[in-house]
């Protein structure tokens, strides 16, 4: 069996799990259970033998139904979407772990399967966005994306959820109908669909059209940028995130944010390429963007009150950090961007997996009330802290190593006042993470005395948030596992426009 | 003359730049959510607009090829794209439009500023 294929079973895996779910009762919840882990493992083993194929034979390109480029859609496997399709599968695969109990607390008993419909269509849309090679399959992937992602958030029947979705789903609109008229334009220059076809026109006639390309991505980086919550454009995210049931807030966070961040990766460096932006001069406004979130995103973090909020807002920072590594436009920047994506998805869904089982067992959302509760949830906040201790960047999590890399990275190109930024960033992420931990395992709680207690969870839910803080340390510890690969992805992305 | 040429020449480039501005004006304005739907719906229709424009060739006919003749035709793929468009156009207004129906469940009106002043209230 060739495994060139692949990719394409892994989405039609699972679309056709998507569809089926609703047909399983909700009386068989065992089974339904059962159903979706098969489907999870065995796309996941897909997955790592495609990424074992790519790094052994190089990358491929996939076109459905033996098109030329030019007519079809086309699928690139290379290092970086395969090994961004395996970080999904693998960080979603723990998230839906947790949710199997999570999702019965927080949600009526009718809604389960539709849940995992919803979970499916979206990780189906966030895999074929990486793989895509083609401008329009991007539109309509990302389109399924915003309206997956609001149906995640809504499908809990609070007053909250409907309001924060329906300002996601206005937002995001906007943002996607902007994209379509950057790539409008971008086809009315060149009369191609295909990336590599665009690229390969625009790098002879840049200088032609100029303004058009210039016009076409400010179109298309501006509504990329309010899906992935660049700062000035954050306004949806700590609504929607915060009121989200907390495995969808843990994926949306994690990983939803990031699919829009590869996708403006893909078009500033694999459509236009690295020196036609660089002499546009778009790199430079996405830095001050991303300074500025990195700062401002803090400092709304500091005055929070819930903790999810609280972490929605850490998320606007950590996109900051993302952005910086992207605007500096060198290897070494994207291949720190391309570290902290990873290292963040693992840090953020460890925060928010432990945020919610505080949620499951206390029901206790307020920051205030937590004194004392390491001694009677200790896994649960022995996770939080080295997720936070990774946030701020204590050595040996990943958030440090990730820091280091950035911070090398602007060493590199001479720009010593991010450097400033960065360290007074960690320290605002020490101002509100410290005082959490502090409270939860050096002060008197009020009702009860501190005396140790194991959490009160089921194990599927333990297991794991245990497994992704394990996860970071081992990579605070071994960077270059991860490193290694992204050390392969990196010029083969950035130079594919030659 | 040759400003007004040009101008009745693009006629369509500026009315879908028209359609653009008027509908992004609508959705960031009005409070009431209904208007900010109908405003995406109306950017929508000002891409589909200028996406089909794109394609079109003066003086060219539908792409059915007859033998032995030599013909102009117009560019058919961004017609096909737009039948996307359209698709997914109508899956994002049915979806706002049932969250609209939720929201007036809940709230009892679908005003964004009476409901941020409802929720304003409570806290």
């Amino acid at each position: 069996m060739s495994s060139v294929h692949f990719p394409v079973y892994i989405l039609l895996i699972l679309l056709t799990t998507a569809v089926t779910i609703p047909l399983i009762s909700n009386r068989f919840k065992n089974s339904l259970k059962e159903y979706i882990m098969a489907a999870f493992v065995v796309s996941w083993v897909l997955s790592f033998t495609t990424l074992n194929h790519v790094m052994k034979n190089g990358s491929y390109t996939y076109s459905f139904g033996n098109w030329s480029q030019k007519i079809g859609i086309q699928f690139l496997v290379d290092e970086f979407s395969s090994f961004m399709t395996l970080i999904i599968l693998t960080v979603a695969f723990l998230v839906i772990i947790y949710s199997l109990k999570d999702m019965e607390h927080e949600i009526k008993d009718y809604q389960f399967s539709s849940y995992y419909t919803l979970i499916f269509l979206l990780l189906f849309s966030m895999i074929g966005l990486t793989v895509t090679n083609d401008m329009f399959n991007m539109y309509v992937f990302m389109e399924i994306l915003s309206i997956t992602s609001c149906g995640i958030i809504s499908i809990k029947h609070k007053k909250d959820n409907f309001l924060a979705s329906m300002r996601y789903l206005i937002l995001s609109a906007i943002g996607s109908l902007s994209v379509l008229l950057g790539i409008a334009l971008l086809y009315m220059v060149t009369g191609q669909l295909n990336m590599f076809e665009v690229s390969s026109v625009i790098s002879q006639t840049w200088q032609s059209y100029p303004t058009n390309i210039l016009v076409s991505l400010g179109f298309m980086v501006s509504g990329l940028a309010i899906k992935a919550a660049v700062f000035p454009l954050h306004i949806w995210l700590p609504d929607a995130h915060s009121s989200a049931p907390t495995p969808s807030s843990a994926l949306l966070s994690g990983l939803v944010v990031k699919v829009y961040i590869f996708t403006v990766a893909k078009i500033l460096f694999r459509i236009i390429g690295v020196e036609i932006v660089a002499a546009l001069g778009i790199p430079t406004y996405l830095t001050y963007f991303a300074a500025l979130g990195m700062i401002m995103g803090s400092v709304f973090a500091i005055g929070q009150k819930d903790i999810k909020r609280m972490l929605a807002y850490s998320s606007v920072a950590q996109i900051g950090y993302i952005f910086m590594g992207l605007g500096l436009a060198t290897v070494q920047g994207f291949s720190a961007a391309l570290f902290h994506i990873v290292s963040h998805a693992l840090l953020k869904t460890a925060l928010f997996l432990s945020a919610g089982s505080i949620i499951y067992q206390k029901d206790k959302r307020d920051l205030r009330d937590l004194n004392g509760i390491g001694y009677e949830m200790p896994i649960t906040m022995m996770v939080f802290t080295i997720a936070a201790f990774g946030m701020i960047g204590i050595p040996g999590i990943n958030g440090f190593m990730s820091k280091i890399y950035l911070s090398l990275a602007v060493i590199d190109v001479k720009k010593y006042v991010y450097l400033v930024i960065i360290l007074v960033s960690s320290f605002l992420n020490a101002m509100y993470y410290l005082p959490i931990i502090i409270a939860a395992f050096l002060k008197e709680s009020k009702d009860r005395k501190n005396i140790m207690v194991m959490d009160k969870l089921p194990r599927s839910m333990i297991y794991p948030m245990v497994i992704v803080a394990l996860g970071c340390i081992l990579m605070g510890f071994f960077p270059q596992l991860i490193m290694n690969v992204i050390d392969k992805a990196v010029p083969s992305f950035l130079l594919l426009g030659k | 003359m040759e400003l007004i040429i040009s101008i009745i020449e693009h006629i369509n480039y500026i009315a879908a730049a028209a359609l653009f501005v008027i509908g992004l004006y609508t959705v960031l304005t009005h409070s009431n959510l209904l208007k900010k739907v109908i405003g995406i719906n109306i950017m929508e229709t000002s891409i589909f607009l200028f996406f089909v424009s794109i394609g079109y060739v003066s003086g060219g006919s539908s792409p059915i090829i007859t033998l032995g003749e030599k013909q102009i035709f117009i560019n058919p793929v961004p017609s096909a794209l737009i039948l996307t468009g359209i698709v997914v156009a109508v899956s994002i207004t049915a979806y706002s439009l049932s969250l609209i129906i939720r929201l007036h469940e809940t709230y009892g009106t679908i005003d964004m500023d009476e409901i941020m002043a409802l929720r304003g209230e409570k806290s």
